[in-house]
C-alpha cells in the first residue's frame, strides 16, 4: 500500500511534468500577448512527429528534441504571423481559428504518418527500470521526465525573474500600454515568446511520444489536460501552470488508483467547483 | 419585412416542403439533420451573437436531454407525452448549474465550459450500467402522441420543420422584447449596462439557461431522429462544430446558424466521399470564415447585395 | 370475334406480357450487384478499416468482382468510427447508391446505428468487426446476420486457458473501459470463475489512458497472472509501461486481447513468447486456406493481415458464397439472408456457420508471439496459435436461453 502510494505519486509527478512543458508555452503566450491558442496540442503532436522522424533517421534523441522544438518555432511562427495575429485581441475568433488550424495540421500529420500508434525511440540508457530500495522497479525514462521538467521549469523561472528579457516580459504582462510607452520592440518581444511557448509545445510532443505514443487524437487528449492546468493555476501565471501541472498530475494517478470508475469526476469535478469559488484560478488575475 | 424578403421568404418554405417528394429519402434525412443541427447552434448563437459568451458545453444540454428521452422511452416505455418535456426539462436543469459560469467572462468562460462539457461526455461514457457506455441507448420509438404517431422520416421531417419555424419565430420576438435588446447592451458594453442599473450577472444567466432550454429541444429532436444515443453527442466536436456553424452562417440571425448548419453537415458529407483530407477541409472553412468573412454567409450576402443594389442604383 | 383468334390473342398477350415481365427480371439481374461497405478510412481507427476495406478489395479481386452470374461494385463509404457520421452514410448507401445489402461497420459503437438503418430499410446488413454482443443476442433484427465475432465469444474460452492451461487461481485483470473491454473481459471472468477461479483485482481503463503506470501500481501482490484486453494506442503503452517497470521479471501477464498483428510492427523482440491474444484468427495459422490468404495479402499489401483484414475478406467469401447459391437473385432480400444463414464457407480463419443467433460457430485461438520467416516479407512477428478451440459458440458451454436469460455482460 505505502509502495503504491509512493509509486502512484512518482507516477503523477512525471505526467506532470510532461504537462508542464506544454502548459507553461500556452500561459506564457496568453500571459504577454493575450493569444488564446488551441493549435497548441497540434504543436504537441506534429513536433513529436518530426522528432520521430529525426530519431528514426539520425538515431539521436537530444537531436530529436531539439529538432522537433525547433520545427515548431517555424510553424508556430508562420501560424502566428500569418493568421493569428489577423485576430487581434478576439479571444473568439482565436479560439476558433486555432481549432481550425488544429484540424489542418492532425489531419495532415494523419496523411503523413498514418493512424498507427508510433513511440518516438528513446536510447537504451533511458530505457528500463531503476531499481529503488524495497525492490520497486520504476522505469528510468520517468525520472529523464520529471529531471527535464523541473530543468525546463527553473530556466523559465530565472528567465522570467531575473533577466532583463524576463523584466519586460512581466511588465507586458501587468501592463501592455507601459511597455509600448518604454519604446522597446514589443513586436520582437512577441515573436520570441511565442518562439518559445512553441518550442516547449514541440519537444514535449517529442518527450512525450517516448512514453505516451504519437496517434491521430493525441493533440485533443492532451490539450485537454494542458487546459485544466491552466485553468486551475490561473491564466498567464508561471507559478500557475507548475502548482496547476502538479495538481492535475496527481489527481490522475491517485483519481485513477483509489477510484478508477469516477476518474473524470475525480479530475474534471473540483476543477469545476475550484472555478465556481475562484474563477481565475489559484494564480490568475483580472484580465 | 419588405416585399423582396417575403418573397424569399415564401420561395424557401416552398422548397422545404417540397424537399422529401422531390429529392428522395436521403436528403430529406440529410436536411433534417440540418434543421437540428441548426436548432442547436442557434442555440449556441443565443449567447454568441446576442450576448457575447461563447459556450462550448452546449452538447451537454443537448445530450442529457436526449439521454433523458432516450433512457425514458426504451426502458420505461414512457410515452413522448412525458419523455419528450423530461427531456429538455433535465437539459434545463443542467443548464441552471452550469450557468454559474456566467460568473466569469472571456476567455475564462470559454475554458470553464470546455472542462463542465468534459465531465458531462464521461459520465455518458463511463457510467456505462445507466447510459449503456460506448453503445448508448438504441431502438428509440418516433414519437406519438396518443393516437397521433410518426411513421416515417418523411412525416418526422414535416414536424422538425414545423418545430424549427416555430423556434425561429419565437426566437425573434424574443430578441426583439426588452430582454433582449438588454442582452445586446450587454454584448456592446457590460460596464455601461451596469452603470445604467442592469444586474448584467441575472441577465445573462437567465439567456444561458434559455439558451440551455433550446439546445435540449434540438437534443429531443435528434433523439427521435437518429433513435440511438451515445457519448459521441456530448463530446467536445459536437459544441465546436455548433459555434462553427453559427459563425459560417453569419452570428446574431437567425437564418445564419441554419445556413452554417448546411454548409457544415454538407461538406462533411459530400467532401468525405472523394476526399480523405476531409478534416483538413474543415479546418480550413474555419480559418477562413475567421479571417474573411466574420459575419458569415449572411454577412456575404448582405455585402453582395449592397454592391448589387449601388450597381443598380447607378444605371438608370 | 373469332373464339379461335381471340384465344390466340390473349395467348400472345400472355406471352408478351410474361416476355416483358421475364425482360424486366433479366435486366434486374444482369445490372451489377452493388455492396455497400461501412468502413473506418480516416479517423481514430485508419488503420485497422485501411486493413478492413484491403482485405475485403483483395477477396473481390481474387473472384473477379463476379458472383452468381453477376458483376459486383463495391461501393466503400468512410465511417470516420462516429456512429452518426456512419447512420448518415449508411442511409446514403441505401437511399442514394440503392446498395443491394451492407457489410461493416467496425467499430463497436457504430454497430447498433448501422443496425437501425437495415431495420428500417430492411437492406440487410452482414455485421463486421463490430462486435457488441447485443446485436445477436438481445437486440437482434430480422435483416441483420454476423460474419465476425462476438465480444464474449472470444473471452469465455480465454478464461478456461488460463485456469486449466496456464493454472492460474488468481488473476487481476486489466480490461479497457467500454463496451467491447467489458464483454471480452467479463466473458473470461465468467468461466474463470466457473472452474473455481478468483479474481484478484479488476482494473478499468477508459480507451486513451495515457500513462498505465497507475494501473501496473495497482497490480495487487499475491496475484498469479494478470490479463490483459487492450484496444488501439493503449497496447503499445502497456506493452511500454510492463518493461519499463520492470514487471517482466516479476508477474506474468496474458493478452486477452492485447498482441494483435496490428499492433506488431510496433513492438520489438520482447514481445516475443507473450501470449498475445484469444481470438477467432491469428495470421500464422498453418491452414492452406489461411496460407494461401496470407500470402497473397502480404504480396499484394507488403505486411500480414490482422483480423480485420481476415473479417472483411470472409465477409466477401461469405456473402459470395450466398450469393452464388441463389444464382445472384439478390433483389429478393429474404433468400439472401436465408442463403446467408444456411451456407457453410471454409475462411483463412476455418469452417464457418452461423448459429440460430446469426453469429457465427467457429475456432477461437490462442497465440503466442514469435518471430517467423515470411516467404514474401522476411522476418516478422506474427501471431502463432498455441491452443485451438474448435467450433465455439457465442453461449460458449451455456444453453441460450440460460445465458439470455441472464442478461449483457456489465461492469
Amino acid at each position: 500500500m505505502l509502495t503504491s502510494a509512493v509509486l502512484q505519486a512518482i507516477n503523477g509527478i512525471s505526467l506532470a511534468a510532461l504537462l508542464f512543458l506544454l502548459a507553461s508555452g500556452f500561459t506564457l503566450s496568453f500571459g504577454l500577448m493575450r493569444v488564446v491558442n488551441m493549435a497548441h496540442g497540434a504543436y504537441y503532436l506534429l513536433g513529436g512527429y518530426i522528432g520521430l522522424t529525426i530519431a528514426e533517421k539520425t538515431g539521436s534523441f537530444a537531436l530529436a528534441l531539439v529538432g522537433g522544438g525547433a520545427a515548431i518555432i517555424v510553424v508556430g511562427y508562420l501560424i502566428d504571423r500569418f493568421l493569428i495575429r489577423r485576430t487581434g485581441e478576439n479571444h473568439l475568433a482565436q479560439v476558433l481559428l486555432t481549432v481550425g488550424v488544429a484540424f489542418v495540421i492532425g489531419d495532415v500529420a494523419l496523411a503523413i504518418w498514418g493512424g498507427d500508434n508510433l513511440m518516438v525511440p528513446a536510447p537504451k540508457f533511458l530505457k528500463g527500470a531503476v531499481i529503488l530500495p524495497g525492490d520497486v522497479y520504476y522505469p528510468r525514462y520517468r525520472f529523464v521526465l520529471i529531471f527535464l521538467g523541473v530543468a525546463v521549469g527553473v530556466a523559465l523561472w530565472l528567465l522570467y525573474k531575473k533577466t532583463q528579457l524576463g523584466a519586460v516580459v512581466r511588465a507586458g504582462v501587468d501592463d501592455r500600454e507601459q511597455v509600448n510607452a518604454t519604446g522597446i520592440n514589443v513586436d520582437r518581444l512577441f515573436v520570441m515568446v511565442s518562439g518559445l511557448a512553441s518550442f516547449l509545445a514541440g519537444m514535449a510532443g517529442v518527450a512525450g511520444g517516448a512514453f505516451l505514443t504519437l496517434y491521430p487524437g493525441a493533440e485533443w487528449e492532451i490539450l485537454v489536460y494542458a487546459l485544466v492546468v491552466v485553468i486551475v493555476g490561473g491564466l498567464g501565471s508561471l507559478e500557475g501552470a507548475m502548482i496547476g501541472a502538479l495538481i492535475v498530475g496527481l489527481l490522475d494517478a491517485y483519481g485513477r488508483w483509489l477510484l478508477p470508475e469516477f476518474s473524470y469526476f475525480v479530475l474534471f469535478g473540483p476543477i469545476a467547483l475550484l472555478m465556481l469559488f475562484r474563477p481565475r484560478g489559484l494564480f490568475g488575475r483580472e484580465y | 419585412m419588405d416585399r423582396g424578403r417575403a418573397v424569399l421568404a415564401a420561395v424557401a418554405l416552398a422548397a422545404a416542403l417540397a424537399l422529401p417528394s422531390a429529392a428522395g429519402p436521403f436528403w430529406t434525412g440529410l436536411v433534417t439533420q440540418m434543421y437540428i443541427f441548426g436548432l442547436l447552434a442557434l442555440s449556441v448563437d443565443l449567447l454568441l451573437g446576442h450576448a457575447g459568451l461563447f459556450s462550448l458545453t452546449h452538447a451537454s444540454f443537448f445530450a442529457v436531454s436526449a439521454y433523458t428521452v432516450a433512457i425514458l422511452q426504451v426502458r420505461y416505455a414512457v410515452p413522448t407525452a412525458l419523455a419528450a418535456p423530461a427531456g429538455i426539462l433535465a437539459g434545463t436543469l443542467l443548464a441552471l448549474l452550469f450557468g454559474l459560469a456566467v460568473r466569469t467572462r472571456g476567455v475564462y468562460f470559454i475554458l470553464i465550459t470546455i472542462a463542465f462539457g468534459y465531465v458531462v461526455w464521461g459520465v455518458a461514457h463511463r457510467w456505462s450500467s445507466f447510459t449503456g457506455g460506448d453503445n448508448g441507448v438504441t431502438n428509440v420509438p418516433f414519437p406519438a402522441l396518443g393516437a397521433a404517431a410518426i411513421t416515417s422520416h418523411t412525416q418526422y421531417y414535416y414536424l422538425v420543420l414545423a418545430a424549427v419555424i416555430v423556434c425561429g419565430l419565437g426566437y425573434r420576438v424574443f430578441m426583439r422584447s426588452p430582454f433582449g435588446l438588454g442582452l445586446r447592451g450587454i454584448k456592446a458594453s457590460e460596464s455601461r449596462m451596469q452603470s445604467l442599473g442592469f444586474r448584467t450577472s441575472a441577465h445573462l444567466y437567465a439567456a444561458f439557461v434559455l439558451s440551455g432550454a433550446l439546445a435540449s429541444f434540438a437534443g429531443v429532436l435528434y433523439v427521435y431522429y437518429n433513435k440511438f444515443v451515445n457519448p459521441v453527442a456530448a463530446s467536445f466536436p459536437v459544441s465546436v462544430e455548433a459555434a462553427l456553424m453559427a459563425i459560417v452562417g453569419g452570428t446574431g440571425t437567425i437564418i445564419g446558424p441554419f445556413l452554417g448548419a448546411a454548409v457544415v453537415l454538407g461538406l462533411r458529407n459530400w467532401v468525405s466521399s472523394f476526399f480523405e483530407l476531409h478534416a483538413a477541409v474543415m479546418g480550413a472553412v474555419f480559418i477562413a470564415t475567421v479571417l474573411w468573412a466574420p459575419q458569415g454567409l449572411v454577412g456575404i450576402a448582405g455585402r453582395l447585395r449592397a454592391r448589387f443594389g449601388k450597381a443598380k442604383e447607378r444605371t438608370p | 370475334m373469332n373464339p379461335l383468334f381471340r384465344n390466340v390473342s390473349l395467348s400472345g398477350a400472355a406471352a408478351l406480357l410474361a416476355a416483358l415481365g421475364m425482360g424486366a427480371a433479366a435486366h434486374a439481374q444482369t445490372g451489377p450487384i452493388k455492396i455497400g461497405v461501412l468502413a473506418p478510412v480516416t479517423g481514430p481507427l485508419a488503420t485497422p478499416g485501411k486493413d478492413m476495406v484491403e482485405g475485403m478489395k483483395l477477396y473481390w479481386e481474387q473472384v473477379n468482382y463476379t458472383a452468381g452470374g453477376r458483376k459486383v461494385e463495391l461501393v466503400i463509404a468512410d465511417t470516420t468510427c462516429n456512429p452518426d457520421q456512419a447512420l448518415t452514410q449508411a442511409r446514403r448507401l441505401v437511399h442514394q447508391e440503392k446498395v443491394h445489402f451492407m457489410i461493416g461497420p467496425l467499430c463497436g459503437h457504430e454497430g447498433p446505428a448501422v443496425a437501425q438503418v437495415s431495420k428500417e430499410t430492411g437492406v440487410p446488413l452482414v455485421m463486421d468487426a463490430a462486435g457488441a454482443d447485443t446485436i445477436t443476442k438481445w437486440s437482434r433484427t430480422p435483416s441483420v446476420v454476423r460474419t465476425a465475432v462476438s465480444a464474449s465469444q472470444i473471452g469465455h474460452p480465454w478464461g478456461e486457458y488460463m485456469y486449466k492451461e496456464l493454472g492460474l487461481r488468481n488473476v487481476t485483470f486489466i480490461g479497457q473501459d467500454y463496451t467491447w473491454g467489458h464483454e471480452v473481459t467479463l466473458g473470461a471472468v465468467r468461466s474463470f470463475t466457473a472452474l473455481g477461479g478468483k479474481v484478484a483485482k479488476m482494473i478499468w481503463n477508459p480507451i486513451g489512458t495515457k500513462d498505465y503506470g497507475p494501473t501496473i501500481a495497482a497490480i495487487p501482490e499475491d496475484t498469479d497472472g494478470v490479463s490483459a484486453v487492450v484496444v488501439g494506442a493503449d497496447r503499445v503503452r502497456l506493452f511500454e509501461a510492463w518493461f519499463n517497470f520492470g514487471m517482466d521479471k516479476k508477474k506474468k501477464i496474458y493478452g486477452g486481447y492485447w498482441l494483435h498483428q496490428d499492433v506488431l510492427p510496433q513492438m520489438d523482440d520482447r514481445a516475443i513468447g507473450l501470449i498475445g491474444n484469444s481470438l477467432n484468427y491469428a495470421a500464422g495459422l498453418q491452414t492452406p486456406e489461411n496460407i494461401a490468404f496470407t500470402t497473397a495479402f502480404a504480396k499484394a499489401y507488403k505486411r500480414l493481415p490482422s483480423w480485420f483484414g481476415e473479417s472483411a475478406y470472409t465477409a466477401g467469401l461469405w456473402t459470395k458464397t450466398a450469393i452464388d447459391s441463389i444464382n445472384g437473385k439478390v433483389e429478393d432480400r429474404e433468400a439472401f439472408l436465408k442463403a446467408m444463414r444456411a451456407v457453410s464457407v471454409k475462411a483463412p480463419r476455418g469452417p464457418l456457420k452461423l448459429d440460430a443467433y446469426d453469429n457465427p460457430i467457429q475456432n477461437v485461438y490462442v497465440s503466442r508471439i514469435q518471430k517467423i520467416k515470411h516467404p514474401v516479407l522476411g522476418e516478422v512477428l506474427t501471431n502463432v496459435p498455441v491452443k485451438t478451440y474448435e467450433g465455439v459458440s457465442q453461449f460458449w458451454t451455456w444453453d441460450p436461453k440460460e445465458f439470455l436469460a441472464r442478461g449483457p455482460y456489465k461492469r
